[in-house]
């Protein structure tokens, strides 16, 4: 422990050197000894978009060689195209292929590109969509969205306060083990979510799957620092208990929103949804859910109305976020990275929600508890067959 | 207590960070420097502002590439003339299979084309009926390869069960019988695999009497699978795409033309030859081929003038190579039948 400050920089530095002599040596010297097997060149249509007499997608080189892209089709129909900057992509560049094309509302259409080495890729569409313009129009409408999935489902669901207020001591843990049911429900949803994002639209090359259970584990270590740090404040202050489960509640339902809104907001603007009346239904009820969740640790103290909503609005505003980031650039990669983030949260609410009865009872495991997870899982399975 | 507030405090951080940086995928557009946009006008009649480069086949000028339809059309290969004592012409021809080489089909698509002298679709060879046909064949391919005829020819000329090896030579000699417009291709299994990579080429044997003056034009219609998944990416009249499209065949008002169209598609069952303006005559050429639709009936005579080994089969090779093949043992009789079909009529 006496040793010098040079001599510990030096031992933190010295694998990290040899490491880059290393990769240097397997670059350079080595490379052509490294050289076997097939290198197949992959290029990945990460986006396409209708507007007026042009189809445009974005491509990505995820393959592990450099491409030229020389030639585009409109479903596998050699088309004249332009791309931007330049044919020429490096190792995860990205370029715009634009092709002059008079395309038809509501057809399917697949878009293909064709590299020097005459390897074809393509992505379809189920049906196009003209690209929706950027205008405050569509922000009115993106944010209508997002209130109407997010905050006032949260909202209707807060009211059920009063009515679980009124119920026994078993009936409070049995709503708190229903909410645990939702939660652990909403997480599996969201990973769920998150690995068809990252397999539809995200290329390989960021490893995806990878990417989700790194984040949900982060995210959950760095809710359960949070979380801590909110249950002490509260045994020193007039925080209760029961309002500072509530906020991490509304917190994790809030990263979880920021996701669905992100996917949502995608959907619209990528033409991917037929946005219905009938799905606002869906979400609107399946969320209603989320409101419950918050109100019930609730129950326990005296809340005040404006708190309560204070929460509601922490759980449902993301939604409109994630609505207006989804709509005006969608990126798959962030949208993945909040559903996971959102997930991680949830989970360890779910275990926030635990040790708190835990504390609270010393009956545990008691028939509340099971049955409150099971109805919770239920009726979260219910909902969501309506979207 | 201390620890909860760092970790409180480095989710923040990270919070931040991450909003920041989302930033940069909502208003990428600020961040990319603009260039002057110029205009680009399709064949279409759309045209759009790009600052990038044009990927476009259809208006491409060819220079660059490694093959000249223009050329192709107009080159027939007559061999090495040699009369022979008994008075028949003896054409020899030299003909080196690869398969090694990368030539450019269309602009910037770079394939890995199988070549007789070097060329998709090989030469065109072209005798008179009754020609002693000589062929030198040198495979210098990694892969053993074949030249089978179409036409009449003793069996082991046929060029079906003699590979000839990387290094191999063989030598395949016929006459040129009957009249009309074959073909030659590599007959090395996988069929399909040879053909479609660019081993084949026109066989022209011309009546004693000559055909009457005209332009003749070589067309090989043929198509490219450069991804390989069974399907071609590209077809065309001599391999190019597009590319006569841009390069117009120049001939003139009441010119007789006289078109030598060998289709040799591969994965795809049809082609067609369809002609704008006018109407052709219409010969029939090398009779050993029917293309039938489910239900179609034929009537077909014909007898073999040599002993040995033939296939007969579909010429669609998926069909052939999944099961539709078959062969005549034809064998040397004693009693002399006698009997021959007249190819006059059939050209």
């Amino acid at each position: 422990m006496t040793s010098s400050k040079p001599v510990l920089a030096i031992s933190a530095i010295a694998p990290i050197v040899l490491l880059v002599i290393m990769v240097a040596f397997l670059l350079g010297p080595a490379s052509s000894f490294l050289q076997f097997g097939v290198v197949l060149p992959e290029v990945s249509i990460e986006k396409i978009e209708f507007i007026e007499n042009e189809i445009r997608a974005t491509v990505r080189n995820t393959g592990p060689v450099d491409v030229n892209v020389v030639l585009a089709d409109v479903n596998d129909r050699i088309q004249p195209a332009a791309i931007e900057p330049d044919t020429s992509l490096e190792r995860f560049e990205t370029a715009l292929v634009r092709i002059p094309f008079d395309w038809n509302e509501g057809q399917p259409y697949e878009i293909g590109v064709t590299i020097d080495d005459g390897t074809r890729f393509a992505k379809g569409i189920d049906a196009a969509f003209p690209a929706i313009e950027p205008d405050i129009d569509l922000f009115v409408f993106l944010g209508m969205i997002g209130f109407l999935i997010g905050v006032v489902p949260i909202m209707i669901g807060l009211l059920w306060y009063p009515f679980i207020k009124k119920l026994g001591k078993n009936s409070f843990n049995f709503f708190l083990a229903f909410t645990m049911g939702l939660l652990i429900f909403l997480g599996i949803d969201a990973v769920i979510e998150a690995a068809e994002i990252s397999e539809n639209h995200l290329s390989s090359i960021f490893n995806g799957e990878l990417l989700i259970a790194t984040v949900i584990i982060l995210s959950f270590l760095a809710l359960y620092g949070v979380g801590k740090k909110l249950i002490q404040k509260a045994e020193f202050s007039k925080l209760s208990k029961g309002l500072a489960i509530s906020l991490m509640i509304a917190i994790g339902i809030g990263f979880h929103n920021l996701g669905e809104g992100l996917a949502v907001g995608a959907a619209i603007a990528l033409g991917e949804v037929a946005l219905s009346t009938f799905l606002i239904i869906g979400f609107a009820t399946h969320n209603t859910t989320e409101g419950l969740a918050i109100a019930a640790p609730l129950t326990s103290t005296k809340a005040k109305i404006a708190k309560m909503v204070g929460l509601g609005l922490i759980a449902g505003i993301p939604a409109i976020f994630g609505t207006w980031i989804g709509g005006f650039s969608f990126s798959p990669f962030f949208t993945l990275i909040f559903l996971a983030i959102g997930a991680g949260a949830i989970f360890q609410v779910v275990l926030s929600i635990f040790q708190y009865m835990k504390e609270k009872s010393n009956l545990l495991p008691n028939t509340s508890l099971f049955s409150g997870l099971s109805v919770g899982l239920l009726v979260m399975y219910l909902t969501s067959i309506i979207i | 207590m201390q620890n909860t507030i760092q970790s409180a405090k480095m989710f923040y951080i990270l919070v931040a960070i991450v909003s920041v940086s989302s930033l940069y995928f909502v208003v990428p557009s600020v961040i990319v420097a603009e260039e002057t946009p110029r205009t680009f006008l399709t064949h279409t009649g759309l045209s759009i502002q790009t600052t990038g480069d044009v990927i476009d086949p259809i208006g491409y000028d060819g220079k660059a590439l490694d093959f000249d339809p223009d050329k192709f059309m107009k080159e027939f290969d007559y061999g090495e003339v040699t009369v022979l004592d008994d008075g028949t012409v003896l054409r020899e021809f030299y003909i080196t299979s690869r398969d090694d080489q990368i030539m450019e089909v269309s602009p910037g698509v770079f394939y890995n084309v199988w070549t007789f002298n070097d060329s998709v679709p090989g030469p065109t060879i072209r005798a008179t009926e009754g020609d002693l046909v000589r062929i030198h064949f040198t495979n210098e391919g990694s892969k053993p390869h074949s030249l089978h005829f179409h036409g009449i020819h003793k069996a082991e000329m046929d060029g079906v069960f003699e590979n000839v090896g990387t290094g191999g030579t063989y030598t395949y000699e016929f006459y040129a019988d009957p009249v009309g417009l074959h073909l030659y291709h590599c007959h090395v299994h996988p069929v399909e695999e040879h053909i479609s990579h660019g081993l084949y080429g026109a066989y022209i044997v011309d009546p004693k009497e000559a055909r009457e003056p005209a332009e003749e034009f070589v067309f090989i219609l043929n198509g490219l699978d450069t991804d390989f998944d069974g399907e071609n990416n590209f077809y065309a009249a001599n391999t190019i795409p597009f590319y006569y499209q841009h390069h117009p065949i120049q001939i003139n008002v009441n010119q007789n033309i006289r078109a030598y169209v060998v289709n040799i598609l591969e994965f795809d069952a049809v082609n067609n030859f369809h002609l704008h303006g006018t109407l052709f005559h219409h010969y029939p050429a090398g009779n050993d081929m029917l293309t039938m639709s489910q239900g179609d009936r034929q009537i077909l005579e014909f007898n073999y003038k040599y002993p040995g080994l033939y296939m007969f089969h579909a010429h669609n090779t998926e069909f052939s190579e999944k099961g539709w093949v078959s062969t005549f043992l034809v064998k040397e009789n004693a009693n002399d039948f006698d009997t021959e079909v007249e190819y006059d009529d059939i050209i």
